[in-house]
Order: C-alpha cells, then sequence, then structure tokens
C-alpha cells in the first residue's frame, strides 16, 4: 500500500500542529463557535447528539495491521472501546473529547492517517472496490489511481469550498461492487478497442433527498488524461452548481437541470484547455505508485475450497466459506469478509479487541492488508486457502465469524437516532429486530442474497434507496415512522427503490419485511432467482399488494 | 412549558440550565420556563452563548408526566438519556467541564 513521503508528512503533522492551536484558542475563548465550527469540521470533528464525533480516513478503505491497532488504541484510550466503520469506508469515534482530539490526530498521523476533508465542501474519501487488487474479475487494480485521486484532491485550492461535498467511486472490475452510479464522479474501468484499459466516466449520481444513478459523460478516459478530466468536472461543477440553495447544490442536480449533454459540452470544452497541460499524468509516476501497490508474493499451490465435503463435516465453517470468500485472482487463495453484522449487533461496530485480532490476522495471514467495505465490514484480501480454517477459528472466538455476507442480516444500517444531530428515527434497533427475525442460517440460505439497507433519515447515509429492500425512517407527530422501498440496487444494474407504501411504525417492520420475503419465496421461478431478479422480473405489484396486507 | 438545553464545550455533553443557575446532565434538574418567560429565556440563550463554554443552546419543549420532565420531541428524549440500542450512558462532566451564569 501507499506510504507517505516527505511532503505527505510534513503536510499532516502540520494539520495537527495547526489545528492543536485551534481548539486551544477555542477553549481560552479566542475563537467563538462559528469561527471555529468550520474548522473542527476541516479536520473531520462534528458535534452529534451526545458528544463530539471524529470521522477518521481510511483511503479508497486501505489499511495496514499498524493502523488497525492504533484504530483501536484510540478507541480504548480516547473513546469508549469501539469504533463505527461506515458507508464511505472511513472509521468513526462516538465519545472523543474535543481536548483530547488534536493528541488523537497526532496519533493518527504517527501511522499515516488523518481526519482531513472527511467533512465541509470538498472532494472527500475516494472509496473504491473492497477486493481492489485481489478479485479475480478484476480488469485492473484500482488503487493506484484512486491513490493519484487522493493526492490531487488533498487540499485542492480550487476544490476546498465547493457549492456541496462531493464524492468519487472507482471499481477496477466490471461488477461494480463500490456504487459508482450513486457518487457525484464514478469511474469504472474499460477496454478500448485497442485492448488499452482506461476509464468510463459517470457524472451526477448520487442519493439523499433527491437520489439520481449517474449518467455517463464520456466513454473512455486514458490514465494520463484522467485528473485534467475530472478538473474539468470539478470546474464546471464548481462555476456553475447551485450555492443558493444546499438541497439544490450537489452536482446531480445541476446535471438533472442543465442535461447531461449541456454539461458534457462545459466538460469538453474546458477539458481542451487542460488537456496536455500540467494534470497529464506520466506513465513513469504512475508507475510508481503502482510500485506500491505490486501483489504481495503469493505462495503458488492448486489449494481449493470442496464445499461439499465442508457442509458434510461442518456446517457452520461451510457456511462461512461459502458467504464470506471471494474469488481471488491468485490460485490458491481467497479474500474473507469479515462481517460486522452480528445477529443482534449494531453494524458497522467492531471493539477494539475485535480490532486488534483482525489485524493480528492480518499480519499473519493477509500479507499485512485489510480493507473496509462500503458495505460496513472489515475484508483480509489476500488469504491462503489452507489458511482460511485457522482465521476462522479465532473470529469464531471473537464473534466475527457471523456468515451472513450478501445476506438478509448483512445490512447496511447508518447510526441513525441513537446518535446522529441530524437523524429523525432510529436505525440500529430496525436492524436488530430484523437481523433476530432473520438470522437463523437456515433462513438465510432460504433467502439467499437480499440487501436491506436502513437510513434514519432522508441524507440516506444507509443508503435505504439502492436496497433491494430500504427501510427510511421518519418523524409524524413525535412518532417514528419507517417507509418501505422496493427494488433498489447498487450494482453495475443500477437502480433507486420504489415507495412500498405509507410509513410503517417500527414494530411492524419485521412482519412487512417478512410479507415481502414470502412474496419473493412463492414467486421465484427456481432457488437461484435472486430476491433482486425476481422483484425486476415481476414488478412491484405483488410485493406492494404484500406489504399493504396487514 | 420549555427547559434549555445546550451541549457543554469540552465534553460535547447535553446540559441542562438549572433553577441553580448551573448547568446540569441530569434533564429533572432542568428549570422550566412558562409561556410567560420566553424573554427571560433569549437572555439567558444569549448570556449563554456568550461564555463561550456551550454550543447548541435552544430551547426545548417539555411536558410532566407523574412528576417528572420529559421531552417532547423523542430526539430530545434520547439526547437526554443517551443511545438506546445497547443502551450507552450519556457522555459524562468531569469537574473541569462544569459551567454556570
Amino acid at each position: 500500500m501507499y506510504r507517505y513521503d516527505e511532503f505527505d508528512l510534513g503536510f499532516v503533522s502540520g494539520r495537527v500542529d495547526q489545528f492543536r492551536d485551534q481548539v486551544r484558542r477555542r477553549i481560552a475563548g479566542e475563537l467563538t463557535e462559528e469561527q471555529f465550527r468550520p474548522l473542527r469540521l476541516m479536520n473531520g470533528l462534528y458535534l452529534q447528539l451526545h458528544a463530539y464525533m471524529l470521522r477518521v480516513c481510511v483511503p479508497y478503505g486501505t489499511m495496514n495491521a499498524p493502523q488497525l491497532r492504533k484504530l483501536a488504541h484510540i478507541a480504548r484510550k480516547y473513546d469508549r472501546g469501539y469504533g463505527h466503520f461506515t458507508t464511505r469506508q472511513n472509521i468513526q469515534f462516538n465519545w472523543p473529547r474535543l481536548q483530547d482530539v488534536p493528541d488523537i490526530l497526532e496519533e493518527l498521523s504517527e501511522v499515516e492517517m488523518h481526519a482531513i476533508q472527511t467533512s465541509g465542501n470538498c472532494i472527500r474519501n475516494v472509496t473504491t472496490d473492497q477486493f481492489a487488487g485481489a478479485a479475480a474479475d478484476e480488469i485492473i487494480d484500482p488503487r493506484p489511481v484512486a491513490e493519484i485521486i487522493r493526492q490531487w484532491s488533498s487540499l485542492h485550492p480550487e476544490f476546498t469550498f465547493l457549492p456541496r461535498k462531493f464524492k468519487i467511486a472507482i471499481t477496477g472490475a466490471p461488477e461494480d461492487r463500490a456504487a459508482v452510479r450513486f457518487h457525484d464522479i464514478g469511474l469504472m474501468a474499460q477496454e478500448d478497442e485497442a485492448g488499452e484499459v482506461g476509464w468510463s466516466v459517470y457524472v451526477g449520481g448520487g442519493m439523499g433527498r433527491t437520489p439520481m444513478i449517474g449518467q455517463r459523460i464520456r466513454n473512455f478516459v486514458p490514465h494520463e488524461d484522467l485528473l485534467a478530466y475530472l478538473e474539468s468536472v470539478l470546474r464546471v461543477y464548481n462555476r456553475y452548481g447551485r450555492r443558493d440553495n444546499k438541497y439544490k447544490a450537489r452536482i446531480k442536480i445541476l446535471v438533472h437541470e442543465e442535461g447531461l449533454a449541456t454539461i458534457r459540452e462545459q466538460v469538453d470544452s474546458e477539458f481542451e484547455k487542460v488537456r496536455g497541460g500540467i494534470l497529464t499524468l506520466p506513465e513513469e509516476e504512475l508507475s510508481r505508485i503502482r510500485a506500491y501497490f505490486a501483489p504481495p508474493q503469493f505462495v503458488l499451490s492448486d489449494d481449493r475450497f470442496n464445499l461439499a465435503d465442508l457442509k458434510r463435516n461442518d456446517a457452520g465453517f461451510a457456511r462461512f466459506v461459502e458467504y464470506n470468500s471471494h474469488p481471488h485472482r491468485q490460485a490458491g487463495y481467497t479474500s474473507l469478509t469479515i462481517s460486522l453484522k452480528p445477529i443482534g449487533g449494531v453494524p458497522g461496530d467492531a471493539t477494539a479487541e475485535q480490532m486488534e485480532v483482525v489485524a493480528d490476522l492480518a499480519e499473519r495471514f493477509s500479507f499485512n492488508e485489510l480493507r473496509v467495505s462500503h458495505e460496513q465490514n472489515l475484508v483480509l484480501p489476500h488469504v491462503a486457502i489452507r489458511d482460511v480454517r485457522a482465521v476462522y477459528d479465532v473470529l469464531k472466538e471473537y464473534a466475527l465469524a457471523e456468515a451472513n455476507v450478501g445476506l438478509i442480516t448483512d445490512m447496511i444500517t447508518c447510526p441513525g437516532l441513537d446518535y446522529c444531530a441530524l437523524a429523525n428515527a432510529r436505525s440500529i434497533p430496525i436492524a436488530q429486530d430484523l437481523a433476530r427475525r432473520f438470522g437463523t442460517p437456515e433462513r438465510q440460505a432460504e433467502i439467499g442474497p437480499l440487501k436491506i439497507n436502513i437510513s434514519g433519515c432522508i441524507n440516506a447515509c444507509g443508503h435505504h434507496h439502492v436496497g433491494h429492500i430500504g427501510v427510511l425512517g421518519v418523524e409524524k407527530k413525535g412518532t417514528e415512522l419507517y417507509q418501505l422501498t422496493l427494488g433498489g440496487d447498487a450494482s453495475e444494474s443500477a437502480a433507486i427503490g420504489d415507495i412500498l407504501g405509507p410509513g410503517i411504525v417500527a414494530e411492524a417492520v419485521p412482519d412487512a419485511v417478512e410479507r415481502l420475503v414470502q412474496t419473493y419465496l412463492g414467486l421465484r421461478e427456481t432457488k437461484d432467482e435472486t430476491f433482486i431478479a425476481a422483484v425486476k422480473r415481476v414488478g412491484a405489484v405483488p410485493f406492494r399488494e404484500a406489504y399493504l396486507a396487514t | 412549558m420549555q427547559i434549555l438545553t445546550a451541549n457543554e464545550l469540552l465534553s460535547g455533553a447535553s446540559v441542562y440550565f438549572g433553577d441553580d443557575r448551573h448547568w446540569h446532565q441530569d434533564i429533572q434538574r432542568a428549570r422550566i420556563f412558562s409561556e410567560t418567560e420566553a424573554s427571560e429565556l433569549d437572555g439567558l440563550i444569549a448570556a449563554a452563548v456568550a461564555t463561550k463554554r456551550l454550543i447548541s443552546v435552544a430551547a426545548e419543549k417539555v411536558r410532566i408526566d407523574k412528576g417528572r420532565v420529559v421531552a417532547q420531541r423523542l430526539r430530545e428524549r434520547i439526547r437526554a438519556e443517551g443511545p438506546t440500542s445497547p443502551r450507552h450512558a450519556v457522555q459524562p462532566l468531569r469537574e473541569s467541564d462544569h459551567v454556570s451564569l
């Protein structure tokens, strides 16, 4: 993975010193909250319902063991012994005290981490496929390009005060595991007719109160021109994005109001001016960055899982292998997802002890590499198949071996009203109730792949719009109500879910989801037809009827 | 009926303005303001902001239920009692965090 150079080290430690002085001035009364607020937000420090919340950046979801160990240390020393992994592949601490934050940032800088640009109207953490550099279906490892985008976008002088926040996602595989069409800019690796790999660019996607699917603005941008093209898109957005209304300030609204053709024309015009200039990425620089992401020294092996054998001999382990392993590009290896969705637990949370255990496993079994997925799980990207049993045994001991990845209990869930100052309703208890209802291994296996995403408000941090079943918390006359949507899809077949009917109370959500599941089980053509495939085949009508039935 | 609430600067903890002019963590110690005390409430909000030790200072509607102060909004009830599932205690104030007007 990428290692800081002297510039990076100086830049991050300089920011720590700067923020330490800002905190000192705030506590001394030299700064008002109005003056201090933008400064703390630039360093990832929010004020939530009960306390401050510090959002720490995990660049494109990639970490090593010492970094995760440091996060565990911070959780234990400065917080309450746990952290919350987010859909932005970051981690949040819910209980830091203001005067401790400079120390936390200093500790983070020791392992090349920070909280810069995790808030504010700037380019946020670039997100990517959690199996980047490991997936069998990958056309290209997107991490070097993600790192180049990180360097370009960090404290970019022109784009530090955009009309609104700006999110870029990138995937190097044809299967979109990074929800690229729901980002301000989405990049998908693409081969041109000559076999050269470049990037297909989508623009104007997003969730929130106005969900939109990103549209392809350019079929192919070569590596060397990518920064120039991104800069062109950002310039058009920075110039024409609506600053008059924060709810209409994202690029998706600009694209929607002006039309893709107009935006494309403006971007192309800008691109012609900057193309071939200082932003051109030389092949030698790309190679230099690529070297940081060179594949580890894999041991040649033709080991494979024999799932039938495993199912006969150890059903629990077989389920773990079936659901939590992902095909690796190197024979004899697999990528293992560590589910942070224990039945009845808080989705995305990990204790300090669990983080340390995972860090140890990464060192012992995954070449010191770790990933955070946008689905709020952790990943050991390169595990030898012969080591999977040993990894599983350790995970089991620390309540980390839930075999549910991609199943109904692997829910994306925002912190909701239990923590968030913006939320209207709680999300976590809904996820817990649903997990308890559907959580037996047999039930989950019977239902098969099904994504439930839960948000506590219309800002959609829980990605409810793209849940196969989405749950949106709203508040009506002091009561939490939940609106269910159907048919959302974050994959390459991107779709926004349709609202099924009026909101229902929390206690009614498990039964409502039960009726949707039963409808699916009753109408699927074969056991291999997934929930979302069945919804796309038959449409929403039978599901809506089931939802409305009491 | 209203109470006066804020977040304390150092801890970020939820606090409530009491009859003794100190800020307390326990909502049950909050002073209750009647509709006729709106102008005094405005003055206290301005004074609280001026301390620079209190953030998000606001009046919040409450009711009295069996002798206990209960915030009207669920958000405020969770804010007063802590996250619900699992239940976490609210952020504690340390000695140095206490503020008075």
